[in-house]
């Protein structure tokens, strides 16, 4: 491992690799996280997220590259100021709710009385003061994994790892983690998170990675990954597919909607790349073709998601991860 | 180090401050109590057993009436003297032989019926040990004789006595008690007329559905031997006394150590606890690490199964949780011999000065350098084997994984057992040694070895190379544990080696 500059921003990881035998985990990866930001971490099954999140904790090394979290080249000297909801993750059955985030906060450096005290806080500020003397046995899926969820921010972590925070959670507590994801960000910490759900990341995320097969795939905003997207258009007619695809700069038409009554036909049309949606709709008006609807749309994260990730990222079976990663 | 402290604490709260472990410690004085009491209720209520002697010659049921009170009153004075030791707490009573505790013989038994039997032994014992005594109550007999019932007493031939006693020995017939009402009969003797000590005589018959317990046949068999022999000792000419003289001999005998001065040198009880009390401790060694063992291991399990292990992994190094876990599971296995030590010391305190058996062994313990050694030894033996269970623990998703690792672990643990009575009667012997030098059972054969004085220079040496060996066993499983721990699914035995190799980046 070479050594990383330190690095202003509160994460920065410099060509990091991880190998297990001949099998490459997270192949020449860098990014780069600012302070204050929401990062989303996105990419299929077996795309090397949580290896790469074990290792800017320093739960495994990587086998090349370096890293910096919070300053540190390791963040063994920093976890205190580090919170992580690993996305396998459970608790002490025999535990009480509150003492087990107490618990994990005295672990990140909190004194027992105020371990105690910031616990019984966030389960009433999260309406699960009832639960505080509950054996986590008795808790339900849901409440169990709020109770991790406070158990990884009670400590009140300058940085925050979520990995598939939002898995397992029904939609109101899926809101309720947005919500405290954006309350966590508006108190000035920095937030990682992976996940599979396209629609947080898009509501939630100021930049995101896609990951696949341990490489980077993409980074920036949604809006910097949506202009390099080919345009996506909505349009109503009454003319054949035929028609329009005679227009040219069409790379994909498909029928939206039956015909109605007036013969009118809603499509769904990818230009090619490069092709202005202001140019094909000179070329109908000049074919003298109607048309009532014309609207042009962006490309969601989801047409993203699939186009960097899918080419393979999917294919990548559990039977070819390696045999150290519990899940990526 | 604060971390480790968390975990050790986290840990040795869970199983110390569990429903369980608090209900064992409630039931376990209560558990001794009960078990006390069921066994003299059980001893009280025990049933007589009647029989009959069918005697032929009607020369021989004396001797097994005689045998039958001298056995009684065997147990009976056994009973008395355990009776003087609760009540005087072990130590030496003020109260004149034969009524003081010592051997159950003859001559005794001869002598405390002379001396005015156990009306006069509770007088004294009131008298010189405490005046509140509850009072002394013999044991029940627990066999009767009765006389054989004038129907079969008529008939005339041995068969048909055989016969005669069946429909009783089955059950199907009752046998009348001086008490009133019938009982079944347990057993039937019939004594031949030709019965005696020559090759061509007669034997007698001992007819019984019980098969298992033998304690009557056995009194009987030894009755007859008495009578037979002395009929043998009148044939050279001797009185029948000379038998009992015989048996009553004891030959007076006293041991001594060579090791202290000659007035402490005879062995006394003192003694023979120093001696024994190494092997106690370390069997007890034994029972706690496979108890902490498993504790570790399915606590391991827990935390690998149920996902805890990495939030865990995030917060403090592999090294800090198994520093933790081990530190915590070994307070656990150390609470409960300190519960029952602190219990000892305090009735030691209470009864200063006191020569009972607990007192004696607390001393022991703490006058010499032994619970030094016996708490290095500890340590040492338990970060062997609970380094062991702990990477088993580690590759493991469920108990069930983990027993293909545990039948080798448990035949090394349990190993040296069949050997320690060998090292326990030959401390110094050539099985001791060799124990003392395979390191895994250095701290059992070294403590078995405490009190004997063996050879400086192997202890010293057996124990540098435990240490090493300890050493390199908490690397190399101190490895296994950090790469398996985080692993979905458990390794396969044959890829466990290589997880002993050094972590790669």
């Amino acid at each position: 491992m070479t050594e990383n500059p330190v690095s202003q921003n509160p994460v920065s990881l410099q060509n990091i690799t991880k190998r297990y035998g001949g099998f490459t985990a997270v192949d020449d990866l860098s990014f780069e996280v600012a302070q204050g930001e929401i990062y989303g971490f996105l990419g299929p099954n077996g795309a090397g997220k949580t290896t790469t999140l074990r290792m800017m904790l320093d739960i495994i090394q990587p086998s090349a590259g370096s890293l910096s979290i919070l300053g540190s080249s390791s963040a063994i000297s920093v976890r205190r100021r580090i919170g992580y909801l690993p996305e396998e993750r459970g608790l002490y059955r025999k535990m009480k709710a509150a003492d087990s985030i107490a618990y994990f906060a005295q672990l990140r450096g909190l004194s027992r009385k105020a371990a105690k005290a910031k616990a019984m806080a966030l389960l009433e500020q999260f309406d699960l003061e009832e639960f505080a003397r509950s054996k986590n046995e008795a808790l339900s899926k849901g409440m169990a994994q709020k109770v991790q969820l406070l158990a990884t921010i009670a400590h009140e972590p300058e940085l925050l790892i979520l990995d598939e925070p939002f898995s397992g959670l029904d939609p109101i507590n899926q809101q309720t983690l947005e919500a405290l994801i954006r309350e966590q960000r508006r108190g000035g910490r920095t937030i990682i998170f992976s996940t599979h759900v396209m629609q947080h990341a898009e509501r939630l995320c100021d930049r995101f990675l896609i990951l696949a097969q341990g490489q980077k795939r993409f980074e920036g905003t949604l809006a910097e990954a949506r202009a390099g997207m080919a345009g996506r258009l909505h349009v109503r007619t009454n003319a054949s597919r035929e028609a329009l695809i005679a227009l040219g700069g069409i790379a994909h038409i498909r029928e939206e909607e039956a015909p109605s009554a007036g013969a009118e036909m809603t499509y769904e049309i990818e230009l090619e790349e490069g092709a202005d949606p202001q140019v094909f709709l000179a070329k109908a008006v000049a074919a003298r073709i109607v048309i009532s609807r014309f609207e042009q749309a962006g490309a969601t994260l989801h047409d993203i998601f699939v186009s960097l990730a899918g080419d393979g990222g999917e294919a990548v079976s559990d039977s070819k991860r390696a045999p150290h990663e519990a899940a990526a | 180090m604060k971390q480790i402290l968390l975990i050790a604490w986290r840990e040795y709260k869970q199983y110390i401050f569990s429903r369980g472990f608090l209900l064992f410690l409630t039931m376990f004085p209560l558990g001794l109590v009960f078990v006390g009491a069921a066994v003299g209720l059980l001893e009280n209520n025990k049933p007589i057993r009647y029989f009959v002697v069918y005697d032929e010659t009607g020369a021989y049921t004396d001797e097994i009436d005689q045998e039958l009170d001298r056995r009684y009153m065997q147990s009976a004075i056994a009973a008395w003297d355990a009776y003087i030791l609760v009540a005087s707490g072990g130590a030496e009573v003020d109260i004149p032989a034969p009524f003081a505790p010592d051997d159950v013989n003859d001559a005794r038994i001869v002598a405390f019926e002379t001396a005015g039997g156990f009306e006069k032994a509770q007088s004294l014992a009131k008298a010189n040990i405490n005046s509140g005594l509850p009072s002394f109550v013999p044991p029940k007999r627990s066999f009767y004789r009765l006389p054989t019932p004038g129907d079969i007493q008529a008939l005339g031939s041995l068969l048909e006595i055989e016969e005669a006693f069946r429909p009783y020995l089955l059950e199907q017939r009752l046998i009348g008690v001086p008490s009133g009402g019938g009982k079944p009969l347990f057993a039937a003797v019939l004594i031949p007329s030709g019965f005696g000590a020559g090759e061509d005589a007669a034997q007698a018959q001992y007819w019984s559905r019980n098969l298992t317990d033998q304690s009557l046949e056995m009194i009987i068999r030894s009755a007859l031997n008495r009578a037979l022999r002395r009929s043998v000792i009148a044939d050279y000419g001797l009185p029948g006394e000379a038998l009992d003289a015989v048996a009553a001999v004891d030959a007076p005998i006293a041991s001594f150590r060579p090791d202290k001065a000659p007035e402490e040198a005879e062995l006394g009880m003192k003694d023979r606890i120093e001696t024994a009390l190494p092997a106690g401790l370390t069997y007890m060694l034994l029972v706690i690490i496979f108890g902490v063992g498993n504790l570790l291991l399915t606590n391991t399990i827990e935390e690998r199964s149920n996902k805890i292990v990495e939030i865990l992994l995030s917060s403090v190094t592999a090294n800090q949780l198994m520093m933790g876990k081990l530190l915590g599971i070994a307070a656990v296995g150390l609470t409960m011999p300190a519960l029952f030590l602190s219990g000892g010391l305090a009735l030691t305190l209470a009864d200063a000065g006191s020569e009972n058996v607990m007192a004696v062994a607390v001393t022991t313990l703490f006058s010499t350098n032994l619970i030094f050694v016996y708490l290095f030894y500890f340590f040492c033996a338990y970060l062997i084997f609970s380094m062991i269970f702990l990477a088993i623990g580690a590759v493991s998703n469920s108990l069930q994984d983990a027993q293909s690792y545990m039948g080798p672990v448990m035949l090394l643990v349990f190993a040296p057992l069949p050997f320690m009575v060998m090292v326990f009667q030959n401390p110094n012997g050539l099985v001791a040694s060799i124990l003392t030098w395979i390191p895994i059972y250095t701290p059992y054969a070294v403590m078995m070895r405490a009190a004997s004085d063996p050879p400086l220079w192997e202890i010293v040496g057996a124990t540098a190379l435990m240490l090493a060996f300890t050493l390199f066993l908490m690397r190399i499983m101190g490895r296994i544990f950090r790469q398996a721990i985080l692993q979905a699914s458990p390794p396969k035995i044959r890829d466990v080696w290589r997880l002993t190799r050094k972590e790669k980046a």
